[in-house]
């Protein structure tokens, strides 16, 4: 009597997930790279929050960081066969967020300006579309855009504490910015909304810091740019 | 926005109130309008599959359910087996295709946990069906995640344009069809395209391991009917399938070693069912494996 069930069809499987098993630990090794980088961009750009003269130097060396990031990445891609980036996603989608929080910070920080998915793509030597092959998740963009906002409720304060009464309104109106681009989307109940609904009290914050200095007169030195734009609006 | 009126109205009673209504044409709502477009484009295709998914989870528990129901004394067995069949081609004919056509050009494991529960389903059903075939003859035993593959191709007529039909006449395989076509360039034409459902072996490995629970009740039913012989043969199966899977060496998936756990209890279950036969004789072991067993109450470890 045969069996029902062939053991090739098992072995065949171990074989599968084994080679499966290889694909990971390659990419854990890259990825643990590409999270060192990000480490050391992070803590050079921890200075924002004590000496803001330092801002510039600290947004240069974060780039350089970003530049390594970005071969890395390429390392990653050419671990993925082509179309199973979703199969390994997961080994990357926290590092990939951190990432784009800190270009994100990075172009705010130089320019003022919220960074497009495009860019950070670019930089990250990625592409934006799925068909093209490795590319910046959309979710993980926005993931990283939302982690920018608390890190500048936090800048915020910080600077005030350090005499710059000008950058809390500067932030308040690119958060504000920011929220109702966020507003725009139809997000699922899924992990993106829970962070969405958290970037209210950011905002929320930071527009405390904007009317304790705004009651006090402390905005003299912006008074006329600031307030003239509110009486038109 | 015209598509999206509600929204547009909160967001303007909200907005209200802040000195900084921000003006259309800003790059940043422009760029989020275009993240809108794409997020909403991919959470459509994912509820679209999902609803193909639960199809085929339906029907599939309808089909294992019709298998249940063979017994030698009601001599309806061929014609279940057949109708059965039927059932499953039309299922990889029609709802299958139509996941195919949405995954064509889409990476599928982004869409996994939306057809995951409905391909499950499916495999079990389908090996659930093998498994009776193999009882007639004996010929062929389970089918790998190749051989539903193979059934899983398809091809579509889809409208192409000429001019794109020209770049590709390097091709050997369009080249007969392309000097059959018009010369005018602007005629459309139908071509067959070509396209699969991706069959990932895990979530065959996975679906096999829940046929384990419907050979398991198929066991404790054939013992309700007196058909001892089923039993056993059963039992055998089951033991067969779990030495499979305990010799799979899986990191990093939860889900298999906790259905490999069920299906201890299953093999469990049936071995106690063929002890009861051989010690008391098939009439009186009927009565202890229903107060045991309570059989069909807690078998199912599907998805719903």
């Amino acid at each position: 009597m045969s069996n029902f069930v062939n053991m090739d069809v098992f072995a065949n499987y171990q074989k599968y997930i084994d080679n499966e098993q290889e694909i990971r630990e390659n990419i854990r090794t890259v990825v643990r790279e590409i999270e060192q980088l990000a480490k050391e961009s992070t803590i050079q750009l921890q200075i924002i929050h004590c000496d803001l003269k330092k801002i510039d130097y600290a947004c240069a060396e974060a780039r350089k960081q970003i530049l390594a990031c970005a071969e890395s990445y390429q390392k990653l891609a050419a671990l993925i066969p082509n179309g199973q980036y979703y199969r390994y996603s997961d080994h990357w989608t926290y590092i990939t967020q951190k990432c784009v929080f800190l270009i994100a910070l990075v172009v705010y920080l130089e320019a003022g300006f919220l960074v497009t998915r495009e860019t950070v793509a670019e930089m990250l030597s990625l592409k934006t579309n799925h068909a093209e092959g490795f590319h910046l998740d959309i979710e993980d963009y926005l993931h990283g855009i939302l982690q920018l906002a608390s890190e500048l409720s936090r800048f915020a304060t910080n600077s005030v504490t350090m005499g710059d009464y000008d950058r809390p309104l500067n932030i308040s109106h690119f958060l504000a910015d920011v929220n109702s681009g966020f507003r725009l989307l139809n997000l699922k109940n899924d992990g993106l909304r829970k962070r969405f609904d958290a970037l209210k009290y950011d905002v929320k914050k930071i527009e405390e810091v904007v009317y304790d200095i705004s009651i006090r007169g402390l905005r003299s030195t912006a008074e006329g740019d600031g307030t003239e734009k509110d009486k038109n609006d | 926005m015209p598509e999206n009126q509600g929204f547009r109205r909160n967001f303007k009673k909200f907005s209200k109130p802040k000195p900084n209504i921000i003006v259309e044409d800003s790059p940043v709502l422009n760029a989020f309008q275009a993240y809108r477009a794409e997020l909403d484009a991919k959470h459509d295709r994912h509820e679209r599959i999902v609803k193909l998914s639960r199809d085929i989870t339906i029907e599939s528990k309808r089909i294992i359910f019709h298998l249940h129901s063979i017994e030698s004394n009601k001599n309806n067995r061929q014609k279940v087996l057949q109708e059965a069949e039927q059932r499953l081609q039309k299922l990889i004919n029609i709802n299958f295709k139509a996941v195919a056509k949405e995954l064509h050009g889409q990476d599928p494991y982004q869409f996994r946990s939306a057809y995951s529960p409905g391909l499950q389903e499916f495999i079990e059903a389908y090996s659930f069906y093998e498994y009776f075939k193999w009882s007639d003859n004996e010929k062929q035993g389970l089918s790998d995640w190749h051989t539903i593959q193979k059934q899983m191709q398809y091809s579509d007529e889809v409208e192409v344009e000429i001019e794109k039909k020209q770049e590709s006449l390097e091709e050997p395989a369009t080249l007969a069809e392309a000097v059959n076509t018009p010369p005018n360039e602007e005629v459309k034409v139908l071509e067959p395209v070509k396209f699969e459902f991706f069959m990932d072996p895990t979530e065959y490995v996975l679906g096999i391991s829940d046929l384990t629970g419907e050979l398991m009740r198929r066991c404790v039913n054939s013992l309700g009917c007196g058909e001892t012989n089923e039993c056993v043969e059963t039992c055998k199966a089951l033991q067969n399938l779990y030495t499979c899977y305990i010799s799979l060496r899986v990191q990093r998936c939860r889900e298999l070693s906790r259905k490999v756990y069920t299906m201890r209890q299953s093999v469990i279950k049936a071995e106690n069912v063929c002890y009861n036969v051989k010690v008391r004789g098939g009439e009186a072991a009927k009565w202890g494996s229903v107060f045991d067993n309570k059989p069909g109450d807690d078998i199912d470890e599907g998805f719903f």
